[in-house]
This record gives C-alpha cells, sequence and structure tokens, in this order.
C-alpha cells in the first residue's frame, strides 16, 4: 500500500491529536457547562445560568484566595528570577563541587511535590520541626517557633518550599542562555574596561533576556497553578493564610463536591492564567523570542 | 585568562556552599530522622542523637517487623499503622503507570514529531500550535470534567485511566522536543532515501530514530518522571490501598495519626529512590538539549 506523504503525515500525528483533542476541548467544553449548573453527585443537574459565578466572585473567600495567589506570585517569581541569574552565574564560575552541584540540584525539582512539602513540613513543624530543634540546640530561640500556624510564617513556609522545588530549572534554563551569550562581547567590555557590574549590566542582561522573559512566564503559571506543596505542608491553613485558588478550588469540587461551584472557580483560574500570559507576552520585545537560528 | 581575584573566589565558593546546604540538607535530614527513635525526635528539649540509630523501620516497611519501640509496656506508641507498608505496592503502581505512559510518549511522540518536523499536511502548523497550547489550561480547571469522562467509562481506580492522562499531559512537550531534534537532523539523509523509494515510516524507523535515540530516550523519561510524581490526578482516581500510587500514599501517610515521624521519613526515603536513579539521566539530557541550543532563548 502506498500513501501519499500528506496523509502519511496526518496518520502519524493522528495519535497525538485525537488523544490531546478528546482530552482538551469535552473538558474544557464540559467545565463550561458545569459551571452554569448546580452539579453535584446527589442532586440532579439544574441550569442556573451565571449564578456560580456571582456566589463565587461574591463570595469573601474567593477574593481572600485571588489575593493569596497573588501575593504569592508577585513575591515568588521576582525571588525565583533574582536567584535563578545569581546561581546560574554561580554555576558558570569553575569551582570545585560545581558538577556536583549541577548534578545534585536535579534532587528537589525531581521530587513529586507533595514529598518535598512532606520532607518541609518536618523541617518547619511547630513541636518537633528540625528547624526548631535546630535553632534551639545551637541557642537561637529559647521556645520553639510555631511556623505552620502562624498566617505569615506559614505562608514564607510555602514560599521557600515553593523556590527550593522549582530553582533547579530556572538556574538551568539561565544557564543555557549565559553560556549562549558570545564569549567574544566580555572580552571587547574587558578591552574597554567596564567592570564586573557593567559587563552584567550591559552584556549580560540583555543577552540572556529573552531567556528570563520565559522562565518568569512560566513559573507565574507554575506559582498561580501550584497545588500539591499546599496540599502537603499547610492544607491552606492556618485559617486560609495559605489558601491559593487552586486548593480552595479542589475543596470546593473534592471535598464539598460542589462541582459547579468548582468549574466556574477553574475556568476564572483558567482566564486569569490567560490574562497574566497576553500581559506578559506582551511585555516582551518583539523578535526576541523568534530568533533567527544560526 | 586573567586570574581569579580572590574575592570572586570567596564569593563564589560562599554561594556555593549555601546552595548545597539549601538544596542537600533536607535530603539528610531524611535520612537521619528514619534512622533515629521516634522518641528522640519529638522530646524537647531535642535529645536526637540520645541513642543509637537503627534500621528498624525500613525493616517494617519491607518485612512487617514491628520495631521494638512499639512492644515495650508504656511505649510512646502502641498503635502501629500498616499503612507504610503499602510504600512497595505503591512504588510499583507508579512504576508500572509511568512505564506505559513512557512508552506511549516514545511511540506517539516519534511519531507525531516526525510528522512535524518533515511532512507537510493540511492544518499542520494549526494543530501543532494546538497541541502545544493545551498545555496552558490549568490541570485543577479541568480535573473536574477528566473526574466524570474516567467516572463515565468505569475507569475509576484503573491504571489505564491514570495512563490515558497522564499521556495526555505529557505528549505536548514530547512532541515539541522531538519536533525540535528532529528538524536537527540534515534533511538530505532522508531526501536520500526517499530517492531510494523508503516511505516515511521506514525513514523515521531506520534513520530518524536511530540517529535521535539519546534525545528520544531522555524525552521518554522526562515523561516517566512526569507520571511517576503526578499527585492530583491519581488521589481521586485512586481509591483503593492496592491501585494507589507513590504520591497519594506519602499525602496520605502524612495525614495518618498514627504513622511516626521516623516511619515517615523512611517511606520519604525508600520513595525517593527510585526518581533519583532516573532523575541523573533525565537531567543530563535535559542540560545537554538546553546548552547544544535545542532550545534557544
Amino acid at each position: 500500500m502506498t500513501l501519499s506523504p500528506s496523509s502519511a503525515g496526518i496518520l502519524m500525528a493522528a495519535p497525538v491529536l485525537v488523544l490531546v483533542a478528546v482530552f482538551t476541548l469535552y473538558p474544557v467544553g464540559r467545565a463550561l457547562y458545569q459551571s452554569m449548573h448546580i452539579e453535584s453527585p446527589i442532586f440532579p443537574s439544574r441550569f442556573v445560568g451565571l449564578q456560580n459565578y456571582q456566589n463565587v466572585l461574591g463570595g469573601r473567600y474567593f477574593t481572600d484566595a485571588a489575593w493569596t495567589t497573588l501575593r504569592f506570585a508577585a513575591v515568588t517569581v521576582p525571588l525565583l528570577v533574582a536567584l535563578g541569574v545569581l546561581t546560574a552565574l554561580l554555576l558558570n564560575e569553575s569551582f570545585v563541587g560545581n558538577t556536583l552541584l549541577r548534578v545534585g540540584m536535579i534532587l528537589p525539582w525531581a521530587l513529586p511535590a507533595t514529598v518535598a512539602g512532606l520532607i518541609w513540613k518536618w523541617v518547619f513543624l511547630d513541636s518537633w520541626g528540625a528547624l526548631n530543634a535546630g535553632l534551639y540546640t545551637a541557642g537561637f530561640i529559647d521556645n520553639y517557633v510555631a511556623w505552620l500556624t502562624t498566617p505569615r510564617l506559614a505562608q514564607m513556609a510555602v514560599i521557600v518550599v515553593f523556590i527550593w522545588t522549582q530553582l533547579p530549572l530556572t538556574a538551568v534554563f539561565l544557564l543555557a542562555a549565559l553560556q549562549a551569550v558570545p564569549a567574544e562581547l566580555y572580552d571587547a567590555a574587558a578591552v574597554d574596561g567596564a567592570g564586573v557590574f557593567g559587563r552584567f549590566w550591559n552584556i549580560t542582561l540583555p543577552g540572556i533576556r529573552p531567556m528570563l522573559v520565559i522562565v518568569a512566564l512560566y513559573e507565574t503559571l507554575m506559582a498561580i497553578t501550584n497545588f500539591d506543596i499546599v496540599y502537603a505542608l499547610t492544607q491552606g491553613g492556618p485559617g486560609t493564610a495559605t489558601t491559593m485558588l487552586t486548593y480552595f478550588t479542589w475543596v470546593e469540587s473534592f471535598k464539598k463536591l460542589d462541582f459547579g461551584v468548582g468549574s466556574a472557580l477553574a475556568v476564572l483560574i483558567a482566564l486569569g492564567s490567560l490574562v497574566v500570559i497576553l500581559i506578559l507576552v506582551r511585555a516582551i520585545p518583539k523578535g526576541a523570542l523568534v530568533e533567527e537560528r544560526a | 585568562m586573567s586570574k581569579r581575584s580572590p574575592l570572586r573566589r570567596v564569593v563564589t565558593y560562599g554561594g556555593a556552599l549555601l546552595l548545597a546546604l539549601f538544596w542537600f540538607a533536607p535530603f539528610v535530614l531524611v535520612v537521619v530522622g528514619s534512622v533515629l527513635p521516634e522518641v528522640n525526635l519529638v522530646s524537647f528539649p531535642p535529645t536526637w542523637f540520645a541513642d543509637p540509630p537503627n534500621l528498624q523501620t525500613y525493616d517494617y516497611i519491607f518485612t512487617g517487623k514491628i520495631p521494638e519501640s512499639f512492644e515495650q509496656r508504656g511505649a510512646l506508641r502502641s498503635m502501629i499503622s500498616n499503612e507504610v507498608r503499602d510504600v512497595p505496592r505503591a512504588i510499583l503502581n507508579s512504576l508500572v503507570v509511568a512505564t506505559a505512559v513512557m512508552v506511549i510518549n516514545l511511540i506517539f511522540g516519534s511519531l507525531a514529531a516526525y510528522a512535524y518536523a518533515r511532512i507537510r499536511f493540511p492544518a499542520r502548523a494549526a494543530s501543532f500550535n494546538f497541541v502545544l497550547m493545551s498545555r496552558l489550561i490549568p490541570t485543577v480547571a479541568i480535573a473536574v470534567p477528566y473526574y466524570l469522562i474516567v467516572q463515565t467509562f468505569g475507569g475509576i481506580n484503573t491504571y489505564w485511566a491514570l495512563i490515558a492522562i497522564y499521556s495526555v499531559l505529557t505528549l505536548p512537550f514530547t512532541t515539541l522536543v522531538l519536533t525540535l531534534y528532529f528538524r536537527g537532523i540534515p534533511e538530505e539523509i532522508d531526501e536520500a532515501a526517499r530517492v531510494e523509494g523508503a516511505s516515511p515510516w521506514r525513514i523515521l524507523r531506520d534513520i530518524t530514530i536511530p540517529l535521535a535515540l539519546p534525545s528520544i530516550i531522555g524525552a521518554g523519561l522526562f515523561a516517566f518522571m512526569l507520571a511517576y510524581s503526578e499527585f492530583l490526578f491519581a488521589l481521586f482516581i485512586t481509591t483503593t490501598r492496592e491501585r494507589r500510587t507513590l504520591p497519594v500514599i506519602l499525602g496520605s501517610l502524612s495525614a495518618n495519626t498514627d504513622v511516626t515521624w521516623n516511619m515517615l521519613m523512611a517511606s520519604i526515603a525508600v520513595g525517593t529512590l527510585p526518581t533519583l536513579l532516573l532523575a541523573i539521566p533525565v537531567w543530563r539530557f535535559m542540560v545537554r538539549g538546553l546548552t547544544s541550543g535545542a532550545v534557544r532563548g
């Protein structure tokens, strides 16, 4: 049997296309449908228009969770990018143990995020956590600090764990960008007498800017949709201090089994991340991403 | 090369030390915590190293031999949860699911990638973008519909439901990466084979795949790791202990008050081992792929 190249192409791409299409279009359609119905395992489905959205948007808990999420993203993403640049610069230096660090840094990234949350739960635990034990033994504190039951500290703990899991990827992406900056540029700048900071500001930073944008974009999405760490570390608490939108959605859908409200929330999160993506994409200078291939 | 200034070296080594501490200290804590008696871990003021370490937690996980501390009168704990004994089984579940996802990714990912890299067909660019964009939808937004689909087809608590979902989540990335790699292979090689009368299938099987094998394996392992670690879908699709995957069991252990801290740490250590063994080849693939310019900034 001979096929025209074009139909062979369609056949080869078909399995992926069909699978992705079925599991994207239907769920999105279904989520939109559900978000306009009262939907739960025990009641018959009933059309309620935009009432779910009204309930969600009018409720204090939603605004609360939305703010927590935004604050979380606003703190972690710049922090991650800055730390990522520093780490990449560091790994770009030659020092004993560089390879060990480069290979070993995969561990936090490779762990299931729930496991990362669990490990750190033991570090931060109020009553016998490792951090408390360490600080007490070293004489820094006289009484154990309630890391996970003080709202501010619990938020900080989630940020630390998130950075722990995300920094490796951020750093390795930026390292790759760093190594693609032509060495001649640095040599030329050195001849011109530019200092360390001058070279960083005028050569390194413009050189890695497209990657900075990509990383910031990716990490913003990760920050907005992060769920596992909160689930394992704080369960959204204390109170609602670390209840972000995804955790809130999970509670509404799978704990309260209110699929209608859960779907409305999910649609809002999807729209929200779309807006964030669009804003960030617009911030990219034109032509920065679509570089001509060498 | 100019000599590095002393200041620069101090900053470099100081930074490296801090990073190493941040990244690795938690792992050391897990291993240390898993071999110490719980009574020492939870006492105040801390007396971690008052008693000698032992391997009884690991013994219990694998053989079911109950640690001594549970059998003494007036002991800290009288209840022991056999949920930790599900850890080896959960690792097996995760391995089965992740391996299947990897195989699906390798087969269908390579096929699609070859089509996108080499063959002109209608709606090629549009469908490629669609596949990529599908991953921008937050998983929590589609979790409930996925649940209902799986329920409709009787897939609750089955491997295949997890395999299907993880394949959908990983195939876009695999397709993208492999398309980029396949494009990097000189087209003249394909051309020569085509002149000889080889079909696209044969070119893919006999030329492209052997040439791109390291990247294909890397992409497959990447899919494997995502499937091995996934939590949210596994949490509501698996309902019995025979089917739960490792992230789900570990999540459940942390909420189980009859699980001692040293037992939990031992479970984490055991559950993490397969990831670590796989992590290094995956990472080398990613670093190499990135630095060789496959994903250009």
